[in-house]
Protein backbone atom coordinates (compact mmCIF):
# COMPACT_ATOMS: atom_id res chain seq x y z
CA UNK A 1 0.00 0.00 0.00
CA UNK A 2 2.74 2.47 0.97
CA UNK A 3 5.40 2.15 -1.70
CA UNK A 4 7.29 5.23 -0.75
CA UNK A 5 6.54 7.12 2.17
CA UNK A 6 9.14 10.14 1.48
CA UNK A 7 7.40 11.44 -1.84
CA UNK A 8 4.25 13.19 0.32
CA UNK A 9 5.78 16.66 0.56
CA UNK A 10 8.69 18.94 0.37
CA UNK A 11 10.39 18.48 3.63
CA UNK A 12 11.24 14.91 3.36
CA UNK A 13 14.64 13.45 2.29
CA UNK A 14 14.72 10.31 0.86
CA UNK A 15 17.15 7.56 3.01
CA UNK A 16 19.32 8.36 -0.66
CA UNK A 17 19.17 11.84 -0.10
CA UNK A 18 16.64 13.17 -2.62
CA UNK A 19 13.50 15.02 -2.57
CA UNK A 20 10.78 13.40 -4.17
CA UNK A 21 8.40 15.93 -4.62
CA UNK A 22 10.81 18.19 -6.41
CA UNK A 23 11.83 15.28 -8.82
CA UNK A 24 8.09 15.29 -9.67
CA UNK A 25 7.48 18.73 -10.06
CA UNK A 26 10.28 18.39 -12.50
CA UNK A 27 8.02 16.07 -14.57
CA UNK A 28 5.25 18.48 -14.65
CA UNK A 29 7.84 20.43 -16.90
CA UNK A 30 7.84 17.60 -19.52
CA UNK A 31 4.34 17.60 -19.79
CA UNK A 32 4.64 21.13 -21.46
CA UNK A 33 5.31 21.57 -25.30
CA UNK A 34 8.70 22.27 -26.31
CA UNK A 35 10.50 25.72 -26.25
CA UNK A 36 14.34 25.91 -27.64
CA UNK A 37 16.78 28.80 -26.99
CA UNK A 38 20.01 29.77 -28.54
CA UNK A 39 22.54 32.31 -27.68
CA UNK A 40 25.25 33.46 -29.87
CA UNK A 41 27.59 36.32 -29.78
CA UNK A 42 25.63 39.14 -30.97
CA UNK A 43 21.44 37.48 -30.29
CA UNK A 44 19.36 35.03 -28.48
CA UNK A 45 16.41 33.32 -29.73
CA UNK A 46 13.29 31.68 -28.11
CA UNK A 47 11.01 29.56 -30.01
CA UNK A 48 8.32 27.03 -28.97
CA UNK A 49 5.02 24.87 -29.93
CA UNK A 50 2.14 26.39 -28.66
CA UNK A 51 -0.49 23.54 -28.36
CA UNK A 52 -4.64 24.02 -28.35
CA UNK A 53 -6.78 22.42 -25.96
CA UNK A 54 -9.05 21.57 -29.39
CA UNK A 55 -9.77 22.51 -32.72
CA UNK A 56 -11.59 25.25 -31.95
CA UNK A 57 -9.77 27.05 -29.38
CA UNK A 58 -6.73 29.40 -29.05
CA UNK A 59 -3.71 28.28 -28.60
CA UNK A 60 -1.69 28.63 -25.06
CA UNK A 61 1.22 30.87 -25.15
CA UNK A 62 4.52 30.04 -24.80
CA UNK A 63 6.99 32.96 -24.93
CA UNK A 64 6.48 36.40 -22.45
CA UNK A 65 7.93 39.40 -22.99
CA UNK A 66 9.60 40.57 -19.05
CA UNK A 67 11.03 43.42 -19.87
CA UNK A 68 12.74 45.62 -22.87
CA UNK A 69 15.68 43.33 -22.72
CA UNK A 70 14.09 40.22 -21.24
CA UNK A 71 11.87 37.40 -22.31
CA UNK A 72 11.11 33.86 -21.13
CA UNK A 73 9.74 30.80 -22.74
CA UNK A 74 8.04 28.28 -20.00
CA UNK A 75 7.00 24.56 -20.05
CA UNK A 76 4.51 23.03 -17.47
CA UNK A 77 2.11 24.22 -15.39
CA UNK A 78 1.37 27.97 -17.21
CA UNK A 79 -0.58 29.67 -14.30
CA UNK A 80 2.96 28.69 -11.88
CA UNK A 81 4.88 30.71 -15.00
CA UNK A 82 3.27 33.68 -15.08
CA UNK A 83 2.94 33.77 -10.70
CA UNK A 84 7.53 34.04 -11.89
CA UNK A 85 6.78 36.27 -14.69
CA UNK A 86 4.62 38.45 -12.87
CA UNK A 87 7.89 38.54 -10.26
CA UNK A 88 10.54 38.89 -12.74
CA UNK A 89 8.70 42.19 -14.64
CA UNK A 90 8.23 43.62 -11.00
CA UNK A 91 11.95 43.54 -10.15
CA UNK A 92 12.58 44.35 -13.62
CA UNK A 93 10.71 47.63 -13.06
CA UNK A 94 12.54 48.24 -9.61
CA UNK A 95 15.36 47.41 -10.67
CA UNK A 96 14.95 50.37 -13.65
CA UNK A 97 13.73 52.96 -10.91
CA UNK A 98 16.44 52.41 -8.41
CA UNK A 99 19.50 52.11 -10.83
CA UNK A 100 18.02 53.79 -13.43
CA UNK A 101 18.88 50.88 -15.79
CA UNK A 102 17.99 47.95 -17.28
CA UNK A 103 18.71 44.61 -14.52
CA UNK A 104 21.45 42.02 -15.80
CA UNK A 105 19.95 38.45 -16.66
CA UNK A 106 21.89 36.60 -14.13
CA UNK A 107 20.66 38.76 -11.49
CA UNK A 108 17.05 38.33 -12.55
CA UNK A 109 17.27 34.44 -12.53
CA UNK A 110 19.56 34.25 -9.48
CA UNK A 111 15.88 36.42 -7.96
CA UNK A 112 13.60 33.57 -9.22
CA UNK A 113 16.22 30.66 -8.48
CA UNK A 114 16.38 31.50 -4.79
CA UNK A 115 12.10 32.32 -5.10
CA UNK A 116 11.63 28.54 -5.92
CA UNK A 117 14.30 27.12 -3.69
CA UNK A 118 12.49 28.59 -0.56
CA UNK A 119 9.32 26.05 -1.89
CA UNK A 120 11.15 22.94 -2.31
CA UNK A 121 12.63 23.50 2.12
CA UNK A 122 9.27 24.52 3.78
CA UNK A 123 6.22 22.48 4.87
CA UNK A 124 3.17 23.58 2.80
CA UNK A 125 4.57 25.12 -0.19
CA UNK A 126 4.71 22.88 -3.45
CA UNK A 127 7.86 23.54 -6.02
CA UNK A 128 6.79 25.15 -8.93
CA UNK A 129 5.76 22.71 -11.82
CA UNK A 130 7.63 25.01 -14.72
CA UNK A 131 10.63 25.44 -16.07
CA UNK A 132 11.70 28.15 -17.58
CA UNK A 133 14.53 29.34 -20.74
CA UNK A 134 15.26 33.19 -19.88
CA UNK A 135 16.93 35.22 -22.70
CA UNK A 136 18.33 38.29 -22.46
CA UNK A 137 20.89 40.64 -23.17
CA UNK A 138 22.91 42.83 -20.62
CA UNK A 139 25.93 44.43 -20.70
CA UNK A 140 28.12 41.20 -21.05
CA UNK A 141 26.23 40.72 -24.63
CA UNK A 142 23.37 37.94 -24.96
CA UNK A 143 22.51 35.35 -22.32
CA UNK A 144 20.08 32.18 -21.89
CA UNK A 145 19.41 30.24 -18.59
CA UNK A 146 17.51 27.11 -17.66
CA UNK A 147 15.47 27.37 -14.70
CA UNK A 148 14.38 24.19 -12.83
CA UNK A 149 11.38 23.43 -10.05
CA UNK A 150 14.32 22.61 -8.01
CA UNK A 151 15.08 26.57 -8.13
CA UNK A 152 18.63 25.18 -10.34
CA UNK A 153 19.55 27.92 -12.66
CA UNK A 154 22.19 27.43 -14.96
CA UNK A 155 23.20 29.30 -18.08
CA UNK A 156 23.43 27.48 -21.56
CA UNK A 157 24.77 27.97 -25.21
CA UNK A 158 20.79 26.20 -26.57
CA UNK A 159 18.99 24.57 -24.48
CA UNK A 160 15.41 22.33 -24.94
CA UNK A 161 12.91 21.84 -22.37
CA UNK A 162 9.54 19.90 -22.55
CA UNK A 163 7.74 17.35 -24.31
CA UNK A 164 10.03 15.05 -25.97
CA UNK A 165 12.98 18.19 -25.62
CA UNK A 166 15.81 15.07 -25.71
CA UNK A 167 15.37 15.17 -29.81
CA UNK A 168 16.17 18.81 -29.91
CA UNK A 169 18.80 18.88 -27.59
CA UNK A 170 20.07 16.01 -29.66
CA UNK A 171 19.93 18.77 -32.87
CA UNK A 172 21.47 21.27 -30.63
CA UNK A 173 24.15 19.33 -29.18
CA UNK A 174 25.54 17.85 -32.90
CA UNK A 175 25.08 21.71 -33.96
CA UNK A 176 26.59 23.42 -30.79
CA UNK A 177 30.18 24.66 -31.99
CA UNK A 178 28.22 26.66 -34.76
CA UNK A 179 25.51 28.84 -32.44
CA UNK A 180 28.23 31.46 -31.37
CA UNK A 181 28.66 32.99 -35.25
CA UNK A 182 25.50 32.62 -36.10
CA UNK A 183 23.67 35.99 -37.17
CA UNK A 184 19.87 36.54 -35.94
CA UNK A 185 18.22 34.54 -38.77
CA UNK A 186 20.16 31.43 -38.78
CA UNK A 187 19.98 31.67 -35.01
CA UNK A 188 16.15 31.37 -35.47
CA UNK A 189 16.51 28.56 -38.40
CA UNK A 190 18.46 26.45 -36.02
CA UNK A 191 15.88 26.90 -33.39
CA UNK A 192 13.11 25.75 -35.56
CA UNK A 193 14.85 23.02 -36.67
CA UNK A 194 15.89 21.59 -33.37
CA UNK A 195 12.10 22.39 -32.73
CA UNK A 196 11.15 20.06 -35.52
CA UNK A 197 13.49 17.32 -33.98
CA UNK A 198 10.86 16.86 -31.34
CA UNK A 199 7.77 16.84 -32.90
CA UNK A 200 5.43 13.50 -33.13
CA UNK A 201 5.12 12.17 -36.56
CA UNK A 202 2.30 13.48 -37.96
CA UNK A 203 2.59 17.49 -36.87
CA UNK A 204 4.72 20.20 -38.32
CA UNK A 205 5.40 24.02 -37.51
CA UNK A 206 2.44 26.11 -38.98
CA UNK A 207 1.91 29.68 -38.21
CA UNK A 208 -0.34 29.10 -35.65
CA UNK A 209 1.94 26.79 -33.31
CA UNK A 210 4.78 28.25 -33.80
CA UNK A 211 5.95 31.47 -31.61
CA UNK A 212 9.71 32.90 -32.19
CA UNK A 213 11.24 35.33 -30.00
CA UNK A 214 14.40 37.71 -29.82
CA UNK A 215 16.94 39.86 -28.67
CA UNK A 216 20.02 41.43 -29.45
CA UNK A 217 22.93 43.15 -29.34
CA UNK A 218 24.95 44.01 -31.85
CA UNK A 219 28.88 44.87 -32.22
CA UNK A 220 27.83 48.24 -31.10
CA UNK A 221 26.50 47.56 -28.20
CA UNK A 222 23.16 48.72 -29.47
CA UNK A 223 20.06 46.68 -27.58
CA UNK A 224 17.96 45.45 -29.82
CA UNK A 225 14.45 44.93 -27.65
CA UNK A 226 13.25 41.12 -27.06
CA UNK A 227 10.03 40.79 -29.27
CA UNK A 228 7.28 38.10 -29.85
CA UNK A 229 6.25 36.60 -33.41
CA UNK A 230 3.46 35.21 -33.81
CA UNK A 231 1.41 33.91 -37.02
CA UNK A 232 2.17 35.39 -40.56
CA UNK A 233 4.97 37.19 -38.34
CA UNK A 234 6.96 33.64 -38.29
CA UNK A 235 5.20 31.70 -41.85
CA UNK A 236 8.92 33.38 -43.70
CA UNK A 237 10.87 31.47 -41.08
CA UNK A 238 9.05 28.55 -41.10
CA UNK A 239 9.26 28.16 -44.77
CA UNK A 240 12.80 28.83 -45.33
CA UNK A 241 13.42 25.58 -42.61
CA UNK A 242 10.75 23.72 -44.95
CA UNK A 243 12.89 23.75 -48.04
CA UNK A 244 15.98 22.73 -46.12
CA UNK A 245 14.40 19.30 -46.17
CA UNK A 246 13.28 19.81 -49.43
CA UNK A 247 16.36 19.66 -50.63
CA UNK A 248 17.66 16.93 -49.02
CA UNK A 249 14.88 14.40 -48.76
CA UNK A 250 17.49 11.58 -48.64
CA UNK A 251 16.50 10.74 -45.55
CA UNK A 252 13.55 9.30 -46.54
CA UNK A 253 12.32 9.44 -43.25
CA UNK A 254 8.39 10.07 -42.11
CA UNK A 255 9.94 13.49 -42.32
CA UNK A 256 10.26 13.35 -45.66
CA UNK A 257 6.60 12.34 -46.75
CA UNK A 258 5.20 14.79 -44.85
CA UNK A 259 6.88 17.49 -46.77
CA UNK A 260 5.14 16.03 -50.24
CA UNK A 261 1.96 17.69 -48.69
CA UNK A 262 3.85 20.90 -48.84
CA UNK A 263 4.07 21.09 -52.49
CA UNK B 1 19.66 0.85 6.41
CA UNK B 2 17.75 -0.40 9.71
CA UNK B 3 15.64 3.23 9.83
CA UNK B 4 13.63 2.16 7.13
CA UNK B 5 9.89 1.01 8.11
CA UNK B 6 10.49 2.34 12.09
CA UNK B 7 8.71 5.56 10.55
CA UNK B 8 11.11 7.83 13.03
CA UNK B 9 12.69 8.61 9.82
CA UNK B 10 10.09 10.18 7.84
CA UNK B 11 10.04 14.08 9.51
CA UNK B 12 12.58 16.53 10.68
CA UNK B 13 13.40 16.96 14.07
CA UNK B 14 12.17 13.28 15.34
CA UNK B 15 14.51 11.56 17.36
CA UNK B 16 14.80 8.16 16.82
CA UNK B 17 14.93 5.39 20.33
CA UNK B 18 18.50 5.48 20.16
CA UNK B 19 18.70 9.38 19.45
CA UNK B 20 19.40 9.94 16.23
CA UNK B 21 17.59 12.42 13.54
CA UNK B 22 17.42 10.32 10.66
CA UNK B 23 16.45 13.48 8.15
CA UNK B 24 19.66 14.88 9.39
CA UNK B 25 21.58 11.64 8.32
CA UNK B 26 19.79 11.58 5.00
CA UNK B 27 20.43 15.18 4.33
CA UNK B 28 24.48 14.08 4.27
CA UNK B 29 23.55 11.70 2.01
CA UNK B 30 22.67 14.59 -0.57
CA UNK B 31 25.86 15.88 0.34
CA UNK B 32 28.05 12.65 -0.47
CA UNK B 33 26.53 12.89 -4.38
CA UNK B 34 27.61 16.51 -5.09
CA UNK B 35 30.55 17.25 -6.53
CA UNK B 36 33.60 17.65 -4.27
CA UNK B 37 34.81 20.77 -2.70
CA UNK B 38 38.06 21.58 -0.83
CA UNK B 39 39.57 24.26 1.58
CA UNK B 40 43.57 25.02 2.36
CA UNK B 41 44.39 26.95 4.88
CA UNK B 42 47.96 27.91 4.84
CA UNK B 43 50.10 30.49 6.10
CA UNK B 44 49.55 33.15 3.70
CA UNK B 45 45.79 32.58 2.92
CA UNK B 46 43.14 29.71 1.93
CA UNK B 47 42.23 28.30 -1.19
CA UNK B 48 39.15 27.51 -2.10
CA UNK B 49 38.12 24.94 -4.66
CA UNK B 50 35.36 22.83 -6.69
CA UNK B 51 35.11 20.08 -9.01
CA UNK B 52 31.76 21.03 -11.10
CA UNK B 53 30.75 17.74 -12.68
CA UNK B 54 29.30 18.95 -16.69
CA UNK B 55 25.82 17.35 -16.68
CA UNK B 56 25.47 18.75 -20.25
CA UNK B 57 27.12 19.80 -23.35
CA UNK B 58 24.84 22.68 -23.81
CA UNK B 59 25.99 24.34 -20.24
CA UNK B 60 28.26 27.40 -21.06
CA UNK B 61 31.90 26.80 -20.65
CA UNK B 62 33.08 28.87 -17.19
CA UNK B 63 30.12 30.26 -17.16
CA UNK B 64 28.20 28.77 -13.76
CA UNK B 65 30.20 29.68 -10.79
CA UNK B 66 29.51 27.54 -7.70
CA UNK B 67 32.12 29.64 -5.18
CA UNK B 68 30.75 33.03 -3.73
CA UNK B 69 32.00 36.03 -2.28
CA UNK B 70 30.45 37.05 1.11
CA UNK B 71 32.03 40.04 2.05
CA UNK B 72 35.69 41.57 0.44
CA UNK B 73 37.30 38.89 2.34
CA UNK B 74 35.25 35.84 2.83
CA UNK B 75 34.48 32.95 0.32
CA UNK B 76 31.76 30.13 0.41
CA UNK B 77 32.08 26.76 -1.66
CA UNK B 78 29.44 23.88 -0.83
CA UNK B 79 28.47 20.62 -2.10
CA UNK B 80 25.53 18.91 -2.63
CA UNK B 81 21.86 20.78 -3.54
CA UNK B 82 23.17 23.67 -5.40
CA UNK B 83 19.75 25.86 -4.63
CA UNK B 84 20.32 25.38 -0.90
CA UNK B 85 23.95 26.54 -1.11
CA UNK B 86 23.01 30.05 -3.03
CA UNK B 87 20.25 30.22 0.15
CA UNK B 88 22.79 29.65 2.22
CA UNK B 89 25.05 31.88 0.80
CA UNK B 90 22.47 34.59 0.58
CA UNK B 91 22.19 34.42 4.12
CA UNK B 92 25.63 34.40 4.98
CA UNK B 93 25.43 37.78 3.04
CA UNK B 94 23.32 39.21 5.37
CA UNK B 95 25.04 38.21 8.18
CA UNK B 96 27.92 39.62 7.19
CA UNK B 97 26.26 42.76 6.23
CA UNK B 98 24.27 43.14 9.00
CA UNK B 99 27.34 42.44 11.38
CA UNK B 100 29.07 45.74 9.41
CA UNK B 101 26.16 47.44 10.13
CA UNK B 102 26.26 46.60 13.74
CA UNK B 103 29.76 46.66 14.58
CA UNK B 104 31.23 48.47 12.07
CA UNK B 105 33.78 46.33 11.27
CA UNK B 106 34.06 43.21 9.06
CA UNK B 107 33.12 39.48 10.43
CA UNK B 108 36.02 37.41 11.56
CA UNK B 109 35.62 34.52 9.75
CA UNK B 110 34.81 32.40 13.11
CA UNK B 111 32.63 34.67 13.41
CA UNK B 112 30.42 33.76 10.40
CA UNK B 113 31.02 30.48 10.89
CA UNK B 114 29.33 30.31 14.12
CA UNK B 115 26.60 32.56 12.57
CA UNK B 116 25.99 30.32 9.86
CA UNK B 117 26.58 27.01 12.24
CA UNK B 118 23.10 28.24 14.32
CA UNK B 119 21.30 28.82 10.66
CA UNK B 120 21.86 25.70 9.60
CA UNK B 121 21.18 24.13 13.01
CA UNK B 122 17.76 25.48 13.36
CA UNK B 123 16.53 23.78 9.92
CA UNK B 124 17.20 20.72 11.98
CA UNK B 125 14.77 21.79 15.06
CA UNK B 126 11.31 21.90 13.08
CA UNK B 127 9.04 19.60 11.09
CA UNK B 128 8.20 22.91 8.55
CA UNK B 129 10.87 22.69 7.32
CA UNK B 130 14.12 19.91 6.16
CA UNK B 131 17.44 20.76 6.55
CA UNK B 132 20.22 21.63 3.89
CA UNK B 133 21.18 19.19 1.50
CA UNK B 134 24.72 20.84 1.87
CA UNK B 135 27.86 20.77 3.64
CA UNK B 136 29.40 24.37 3.51
CA UNK B 137 33.63 25.52 3.81
CA UNK B 138 33.82 29.08 4.96
CA UNK B 139 37.19 30.60 4.43
CA UNK B 140 38.28 34.14 4.58
CA UNK B 141 41.48 36.02 5.76
CA UNK B 142 41.31 38.39 8.90
CA UNK B 143 42.90 41.96 8.49
CA UNK B 144 45.17 42.08 11.82
CA UNK B 145 44.76 45.79 11.85
CA UNK B 146 41.54 47.65 11.70
CA UNK B 147 39.95 48.91 8.54
CA UNK B 148 38.05 51.70 8.40
CA UNK B 149 34.59 51.02 7.79
CA UNK B 150 31.91 52.93 5.98
CA UNK B 151 30.22 54.48 8.84
CA UNK B 152 32.56 54.26 11.05
CA UNK B 153 32.65 56.36 14.70
CA UNK B 154 35.52 56.64 16.72
CA UNK B 155 37.39 53.84 17.92
CA UNK B 156 37.35 51.63 21.08
CA UNK B 157 40.22 50.74 23.35
CA UNK B 158 43.40 50.35 22.31
CA UNK B 159 44.36 47.45 24.49
CA UNK B 160 42.20 46.05 27.08
CA UNK B 161 38.61 44.75 27.03
CA UNK B 162 37.19 45.43 23.62
CA UNK B 163 40.71 46.63 22.50
CA UNK B 164 44.04 44.64 21.19
CA UNK B 165 46.07 43.08 23.53
CA UNK B 166 49.69 44.56 23.02
CA UNK B 167 51.98 41.96 22.04
CA UNK B 168 49.37 39.27 20.52
CA UNK B 169 49.07 38.81 16.65
CA UNK B 170 45.24 38.80 15.81
CA UNK B 171 43.71 37.85 12.40
CA UNK B 172 45.02 35.67 9.60
CA UNK B 173 43.43 32.87 7.68
CA UNK B 174 39.92 31.26 8.49
CA UNK B 175 38.70 27.59 7.63
CA UNK B 176 35.60 26.05 8.69
CA UNK B 177 33.15 23.64 7.44
CA UNK B 178 29.86 23.38 8.29
CA UNK B 179 27.71 19.85 7.90
CA UNK B 180 24.00 19.39 7.39
CA UNK B 181 23.37 19.38 11.00
CA UNK B 182 24.81 22.86 11.98
CA UNK B 183 27.96 21.31 13.38
CA UNK B 184 31.08 22.96 12.47
CA UNK B 185 35.15 22.52 12.91
CA UNK B 186 37.97 24.93 11.79
CA UNK B 187 40.23 23.02 9.56
CA UNK B 188 43.86 23.01 7.79
CA UNK B 189 42.23 21.13 5.25
CA UNK B 190 38.95 20.49 4.36
CA UNK B 191 37.18 18.40 1.84
CA UNK B 192 33.55 17.75 1.11
CA UNK B 193 31.36 16.04 -1.71
CA UNK B 194 31.28 12.82 -4.07
CA UNK B 195 35.45 12.53 -3.51
CA UNK B 196 36.09 13.62 -0.08
CA UNK B 197 37.96 10.16 1.29
CA UNK B 198 40.20 10.86 -1.88
CA UNK B 199 41.12 14.28 -1.21
CA UNK B 200 41.15 13.99 2.61
CA UNK B 201 43.57 10.83 2.15
CA UNK B 202 45.49 13.93 -0.23
CA UNK B 203 45.18 16.77 2.74
CA UNK B 204 46.82 14.45 5.18
CA UNK B 205 50.24 13.91 3.27
CA UNK B 206 50.03 18.15 3.30
CA UNK B 207 50.98 17.97 6.90
CA UNK B 208 48.65 21.32 7.09
CA UNK B 209 48.97 21.11 10.69
CA UNK B 210 52.55 20.80 11.13
CA UNK B 211 55.74 21.95 9.31
CA UNK B 212 53.84 21.44 6.10
CA UNK B 213 51.35 23.91 6.74
CA UNK B 214 53.86 26.37 7.57
CA UNK B 215 56.20 26.04 4.26
CA UNK B 216 53.47 26.18 2.17
CA UNK B 217 53.13 28.84 0.13
CA UNK B 218 49.28 30.17 -1.43
CA UNK B 219 50.82 29.80 -5.11
CA UNK B 220 51.79 26.20 -4.01
CA UNK B 221 48.69 25.94 -1.91
CA UNK B 222 46.45 26.49 -5.45
CA UNK B 223 48.36 24.02 -7.21
CA UNK B 224 47.75 21.03 -4.86
CA UNK B 225 44.20 22.18 -4.52
CA UNK B 226 44.22 21.70 -7.81
CA UNK B 227 45.97 18.46 -8.06
CA UNK B 228 43.32 16.93 -4.90
CA UNK B 229 40.47 17.79 -7.05
CA UNK B 230 42.15 16.06 -10.09
CA UNK B 231 42.73 13.08 -7.48
CA UNK B 232 39.09 13.24 -5.87
CA UNK B 233 37.59 13.23 -9.39
CA UNK B 234 39.68 10.05 -11.27
CA UNK B 235 37.31 7.51 -9.43
CA UNK B 236 34.20 8.62 -11.39
CA UNK B 237 36.49 10.00 -14.38
CA UNK B 238 33.94 8.93 -17.61
CA UNK B 239 32.26 12.55 -16.54
CA UNK B 240 33.64 15.66 -17.73
CA UNK B 241 34.22 18.37 -14.60
CA UNK B 242 35.27 21.85 -14.72
CA UNK B 243 37.99 23.29 -11.87
CA UNK B 244 36.86 26.64 -10.07
CA UNK B 245 39.03 28.29 -7.76
CA UNK B 246 39.45 31.32 -5.49
CA UNK B 247 42.11 32.13 -2.77
CA UNK B 248 42.25 35.01 0.02
CA UNK B 249 45.34 36.34 0.96
CA UNK B 250 46.48 38.64 3.56
CA UNK B 251 47.19 42.47 2.87
CA UNK B 252 50.41 42.03 1.55
CA UNK B 253 49.44 38.84 -0.89
CA UNK B 254 48.43 38.91 -4.34
CA UNK B 255 45.24 39.46 -3.58
CA UNK B 256 45.47 42.23 -1.01
CA UNK B 257 42.73 40.17 1.29
CA UNK B 258 40.19 39.97 -0.77
CA UNK B 259 38.41 36.82 -1.70
CA UNK B 260 38.94 36.55 -5.59
CA UNK B 261 39.06 34.58 -8.31
CA UNK B 262 42.69 32.46 -9.02
CA UNK B 263 44.08 34.29 -11.99
CA UNK B 264 43.40 32.35 -15.35
CA UNK B 265 46.67 31.44 -16.09
CA UNK B 266 47.81 30.30 -12.77
CA UNK B 267 44.58 27.92 -12.75
CA UNK B 268 45.94 26.70 -16.01
CA UNK B 269 49.34 26.10 -14.65
CA UNK B 270 47.72 24.14 -11.57
CA UNK B 271 45.92 21.92 -14.30
CA UNK B 272 48.57 21.43 -16.18
CA UNK B 273 50.76 20.00 -12.91
CA UNK B 274 47.48 18.34 -11.89
CA UNK B 275 47.10 15.96 -15.01
CA UNK B 276 51.20 15.51 -15.30
CA UNK B 277 51.08 14.66 -11.67
CA UNK B 278 48.23 11.73 -12.23
CA UNK B 279 49.76 10.87 -15.34
CA UNK B 280 53.07 9.84 -13.53
CA UNK B 281 51.11 8.36 -10.64
CA UNK B 282 49.29 6.10 -13.54
CA UNK B 283 52.82 5.29 -14.76
CA UNK B 284 54.05 4.34 -11.41
CA UNK B 285 50.90 2.10 -10.54
CA UNK B 286 50.96 0.54 -14.11
CA UNK B 287 55.12 0.35 -13.37
CA UNK B 288 54.20 -2.25 -10.33
CA UNK B 289 52.09 -4.42 -12.20
CA UNK B 290 54.11 -5.48 -14.42
CA UNK B 291 56.55 -6.15 -11.27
Amino acid sequence: MFRNNYDNDSVTFSPQGRIFQVEYAAEAVKQGSVVVGIASKTHVALVAIKRNAEELSSYQKKLFPIDEHVGIAIAGLTSDARVLSNFMKQQCLAHRLTYGRSMPVRTLVDMIGSKAQINTQHYGKRPYGVGLLVAGVDDHGPHLFEFQPSGMTEEMVAFAIGARSQMARTYLEKNLDKFADCDREELIRHGLKALKESLVQDRELTVDNTSVGVAGADKAGVVEPFKVYDGQEVSAWIESVADDKEAAPAGGSGEGETMEVDS
Amino acid sequence: MTSIGTGYDLANSIFSPDGRNFQVEYAVKAVENGGTSIGIRCKEGVVLAVEKIITSKLLKPNANKRIATVDRHLGIVYSGMIPDGRHFVDRARDEARAWRDTFKTPIATADLASRMGGYMQAYTLYQSVRPFGITAIIGGFDPSTDLPVDGEVGRGPSCGAGGKVPGKTFGGPGLYMIEPSGLYWGYYGAATGKGRQAAKAELEKLDLAGPGGESLTLEQAVKEAARIIYVAHDDNKDKDFELEMTWISGPDGPTKGLHQEVPRALREEAERLAKKALESDDEDEDGKMEE
